[in-house]
């Protein structure tokens, strides 16, 4: 097969960029997704097959056939997932990752965030820790990615937000009933509620139209397509350069390495299952946290017996995502309006700042509720059968309002990823093993921000108010799993450098999620983007003719 | 047993002609479930939505929706169904020398809690099922119509118009 | 050499025999139950039942379904292949060929269907440059045009960008229709024939037909007309009066309004959705509270004959309606004739005095 200059592996949020701006800079550049191209049409906002209610099937990928991973529960049992199961930590397998069915709230981490161990300090048996790169080397990519991706919303609302050049390129839609419920109340406890930032076109935007406020949006495919994600923006744009290839369908076995220890390419099952080589002169990892941990592991050689970049046992420690909390407040009058996407308000007066707690999360209003969502999130005194269940559900589906948000995790080392010894994927592969839990404090946090939740829905007239602040049994990790390749100075706590290079392999990068050193307290989607953008530049920057050198 | 997937598999192997393949009769009108099962079934997915001013989870489609994918996503859990389905009808016998379909209506809620009680795993399948069944989108054979999206006052399909700009100046025509 | 000949007769015969004897049997087999045969193998017992209490009683499964041989033949092939699926479906191509069964019939309706813009074709909605490069192209296009199309938009038309030039990636779908007879009729619906509305003009409306339903192509199913929902709709912050007459709703599923949008006055000031944007053509102004049958006709929308069931008796200034500068008398003309008000020519308020002109009666 014909030598590339880089292969890009996955055509999620990171690598989408990544090839991108590999390619209008010049390089070839084959983008390698093991799923597919999805369309609406292979979902038709199926209640029970998108990617956010899986009881029939991930409409977006993985199929449950064939792709299975273990996970470890607190008292050591090994049990079987599959990816339609919850406890499979799922994220999307396809052209544009996540971001082809996400919510698409489009968040930059706070100063804060990239500083959470000279804040806070380090708690005890957690790996907290700061990033080697601060807020400020993200910002211009920050507004990079707003511009390019297409960012709608409006932080005005709020002080809580890190310094920043230019306002959003599109205004937030227009307020849903949720929002003219949430602002007023917000404001009387002294809180600053604002227009969630979001990836969806508020107004016309990149030859595209805007959002036509549908039920169907977290967990389905767009069909006005007014939802930005890489699949329809960064990666045509790489496409039509004529210097990208994309090739669906196809699963990295393995990164090949020179007796150098670089990289020489990468092998793969193509679509009809047949092993390729593909030669390059660099490798970009951007599989997303638990499957890009199991690349390496998976790619072992002389030079690299226990998987690459992993000489220090790092690859696949920290395994974080967020922990989900808050409080449904029921109503007197209805609070639902059938307009979407929902989600609409947000503080994060909470983020940072409250005393012996480190760090914190958003609180936002959740996104619209089908029918299915409700079912079991009824008030507590409410039957779980029969007729009381099935009048409750009558009487609270329009007079309910979901306050959550995603409290940033404490990470611990042996939250993590290793290689199943005895189960293997379709393609023979050594599969994904989880194990672990984030640090015992984040429950904590948790549990305030459920409780703050409580009280702003309060403050707004709920009736009654149920909190859901639940200490799962296995890290939560799901779409915005992180931490798995670190990004740090030192080699023997870090898998990649500032510049999301593997510590010892000098062409091997890792730009997705996985080099989150803590995954703040917002949605991660637009700081893998920020990243991508920056780590590309820093990439190019390296690049000699046709060589990469560090 | 013979039900409409093993039959369809069946004739398919035996290279059955055309008319004589679908002259043969089914003894079930269900993919994977006889038609006691079936009745088994309703009793049980019938306490958990019964009929009010709108219908209860049988008649909205709920063992459609079930009975399709027992032989298709939801495999796995056939052996579960059986079991769980017998063990009902065993609760039902011992307490009243009756199956449970052919029980009261008092008598059927009676034995639903006692399955809650004694097979939870069992119940919470059928539970959530009964519940994905009706209150999940009408094309896998629950929901009716869209009944229970009707109950709660929900539009469908919702009225939504599309965009009328001119995307090449992001203007209005 | 003659001996060769008959073996050759022979076989072509047989062929031949075979070939219609197999197509004729399986047509026959089809018929023969009412489709209650077909219901045992096939996730169609409901389809087969509900016909029978359908004002289509009388009619066969094959009066409607009559396949093309090509399609017949691929019957044959999946039964005896033994791939059949249980759930079957009527793919793009056998609703069109129905379209032909159904006219068969409803001669008159056909006519007037295929007269009027409902029955667009495929070019004329997807290969269109001055309206796809304005409004680009989506999936969301098919919930109104080419509903039955099996893919998506980018299986039917390429590029998928907004400059084009555009080419169908099916060219045998250029000149159908995209809007066929089963997007607004659910011919299964059990329910009495239908019959014929008032031909008055009717504000109320009559009880919807139970066979009126909007195919919802996500759902593959129809809802029908009578659940589906008519919008409360807004002349800036005034509630508009609607009609209630329900036959509407099938209408409002595609000439549907949009919710206020980003940067207008409309969300500016909080109001409900607007009527007359987006899709919408809710009556306001002089013709407010009409409901849309009140002038169009069900298959063919040209409402031009309708004006003389009310005008001009019904003129408040006395004036020739069908001479005043609307859309009516003139297509360019600002004054959308859904729409025109009094006040959009008598800026200045209304006349106290109401004209006594009287129209030469016609």
């Amino acid at each position: 097969m014909k030598r590339v200059n880089a292969v890009v592996i996955g055509a999620g949020a990171g690598g989408g960029i990544v090839a991108k701006e590999l390619s209008m800079a010049g390089l070839s550049v084959v983008l390698l997704e093991r799923g597919k191209w999805y369309t609406p049409y292979d979902c038709r906002k199926d209640d029970l097959r998108n990617q956010r209610t899986a009881v029939l099937g991930n409409a977006f990928g993985p199929e449950d056939h064939g792709n299975p991973r273990v996970w470890v529960d607190p008292a050591g049992a090994e049990h079987i997932a599959l990816p339609s199961d919850g406890i499979y930590q799922n994220n999307a397998a396809c052209v544009g990752g996540g971001t082809f069915s996400y919510g698409a709230m489009a968040w930059r981490y706070l100063p804060q965030d990239f500083r959470m161990k000279s804040t806070y300090g380090r708690p005890e048996g957690s790996s907290l820790e700061d990033w080697p790169i601060g807020y400020d080397d993200l910002e211009p990519f920050y507004e990079k990615a707003e511009y390019e991706i297409g960012i709608s919303g409006d932080y005005s609302g709020t002080p809580f937000h890190g310094p920043r050049r230019r306002p959003l390129p599109m205004p937030p839609l227009p307020p849903n009933r949720e929002f003219e419920i949430l602002e007023p109340a917000a404001k009387r406890l002294g809180l600053h509620p604002f227009h969630i930032p979001m990836a969806r076109n508020a107004v016309p935007y990149n030859g595209r139209g805007s959002c036509m406020r549908c039920r169907w949006c977290v967990g389905f495919a767009c069909e006005v397509d007014a939802k930005n994600g890489s699949q329809n923006t960064v990666i045509p744009t790489a496409l039509s350069t004529g210097n990208c290839e994309l090739r669906t369908k196809c699963m990295v076995k393995e990164i090949l390495t020179d007796n150098g220890g670089s990289a020489r390419g990468v092998a793969y099952f193509d679509a009809d299952g047949h092993l390729q080589e593909q030669p390059s002169d660099i490798v970009v990892v951007s599989a997303c946290a638990i499957e890009s941990a199991r690349l390496l592991l998976n790619s072992k050689s002389r030079l690299f017996p226990n998987g690459m970049g992993n000489r220090y046992d790092q690859v696949g420690r920290n395994l974080q995502g967020h922990h989900y909390t808050g409080a449904v407040g029921y109503f007197d009058f209805d609070t639902y309006d059938d307009i979407g996407p929902g989600a609409s308000i947000a503080v994060t007066d909470y983020n940072h700042g409250t005393p012996g707690l480190c760090g914190g999360g958003l609180l936002a209003n959740e996104f619209i509720r089908l029918p299915i969502q409700m079912i079991d999130r009824m008030p507590s005194d409410t039957p779980r059968w029969g007729l009381g269940h099935k009048r409750a559900m009558r009487d609270f589906y329009k007079r309910n309002i979901v306050v959550m948000g995603p409290t940033q995790q404490i990470p611990a080392a042996d939250a993590r990823v290793t290689l199943d010894s005895t189960v293997r994927d379709k393609w023979g592969l050594p599969v994904a093993r989880i194990s672990g839990n984030v640090h015992p404090h984040t429950f904590e946090i948790g549990k305030k921000q459920a409780d703050r939740a409580a009280a702003w829905l309060k403050e707004t007239g709920a009736v009654s108010i149920s909190r859901f602040a639940g200490k799962g049994v296995l890290v939560s990790a799901g779409q915005h799993q992180a931490g798995t390749c670190r990004m740090g100075d030192d080699p023997r706590s870090s898998v990649v450098n500032k510049q999301c290079q593997i510590h010892d392999v000098d062409n091997v990068f890792v730009i997705d999620s996985s080099v989150h050193v803590t995954n703040g307290g917002f949605n991660p989607a637009l700081t893998i983007m920020a990243i991508a953008y920056y780590a590309s530049e820093a990439l190019l920057r390296n690049w000699k003719g046709t060589q990469f050198r560090s | 047993m013979l039900t409409r997937r093993r039959f369809v598999t069946a004739s398919a192997i035996a290279g059955a002609g055309l008319a004589a393949g679908c002259a043969a009769r089914k003894n079930s009108a269900w993919e994977f479930l006889s038609e006691k099962d079936a009745r088994t079934l309703t009793a049980i997915c019938d306490q958990i939505i019964p009929a009010d001013d709108f219908p209860s989870a049988s008649q909205a489609g709920v063992l459609t929706y079930v009975d399709r994918q027992l032989v298709r996503h939801f495999q796995r859990f056939q052996k579960a169904y059986i079991k769980g389905l017998n063990h009902a009808n065993l609760l039902s016998r011992k307490r009243f020398s009756l199956d449970l379909a052919e029980a009261t209506p008092q008598q059927k809620l009676q034995i639903v809690s006692a399955i809650e009680q004694q097979n939870p795993e069992f119940f919470e399948l059928v539970r959530s099922h009964t519940l994905q069944g009706y209150y999940g989108s009408p094309r896998h054979g629950g929901n009716r119509e869209g009944v229970s999206w009707r109950m709660l006052g929900l539009s469908e399909p919702p009225i939504r118009g599309s965009a009328q700009y001119d995307l090449a100046s992001g203007s209005r025509p | 050499m003659k001996r060769w000949l008959i073996i050759c007769g022979f076989a072509i015969c047989s062929v031949t025999l075979l070939a219609v004897g197999v197509t004729q049997g399986a047509s026959l087999y089809y018929a023969a139950g009412h489709g209650a045969a077909c219901a045992d193998c096939h996730e169609m017992a409901e389809y087969a039942s509900a016909v029978h209490s359908s004002p289509h009683d009388n009619a066969t499964c094959t009066d409607c379904h009559q396949a093309s041989l090509f399609t017949r033949l691929r019957h044959i092939q999946v039964h005896l292949a033994g791939s059949a699926p249980e759930t079957i479906r009527l793919r793009e191509v056998d609703v069109r060929q129905m379209i032909a069964n159904c006219k068969s019939c409803h001669e008159h309706e056909y006519a007037s269907w295929r007269a009027g813009p409902h029955s667009a074709t495929y070019t004329e909605i997807f290969a269109d440059p001055a309206h796809i490069s304005k409004r680009g192209l989506m999936d969301d296009c098919f919930r109104c045009h080419g509903m039955y199309f099996d893919g998506a938009i980018r299986d039917l038309v390429q590029p998928q960008n907004t400059r084009g030039p555009w080419h169908l990636s099916h060219p045998e779908l250029a000149g159908q229709p995209t809007i066929p007879c089963q997007a607004c009729h659910w011919i299964h619906r059990e329910g009495p024939p239908e019959t014929k509305p008032p031909a008055r003009i009717s504000v109320a409306g009559p009880i919807v037909p139970q066979s009126l339903g909007f195919f919802d192509r996500r759902e593959g199913m129809h809802f029908a007309a009578a659940t589906l929902a008519i919008p409360t709709l807004y002349d800036g912050p005034r509630q508009l009066k609607a009609s209630p007459d329900q036959r509407q709703a099938i209408c409002y599923q595609c000439h549907a309004p949009r919710l206020p949008e980003a940067n207008s006055t409309a969300a500016a000031n909080h109001w409900g959705p607007q009527a007359g944007s987006g899709d919408d053509r809710t009556p306001m102004g002089v013709h407010e509270g009409l409901s849309c049958f009140s002038c169009h006709n069900s298959h063919n929308e040209s409402a031009r004959a309708s004006c003389a069931t009310c005008h001009p008796e019904m003129s408040h200034c006395g004036l020739d309606v069908e001479k005043m500068d609307t859309t009516y008398a003139n297509p360019a003309s600002k004054h959308n004739i859904h729409w025109v008000k009094c006040t959009d020519c008598h800026q200045h308020g209304l006349p106290r005095v109401k004209c006594v002109v009287t129209v030469a009666a016609r």
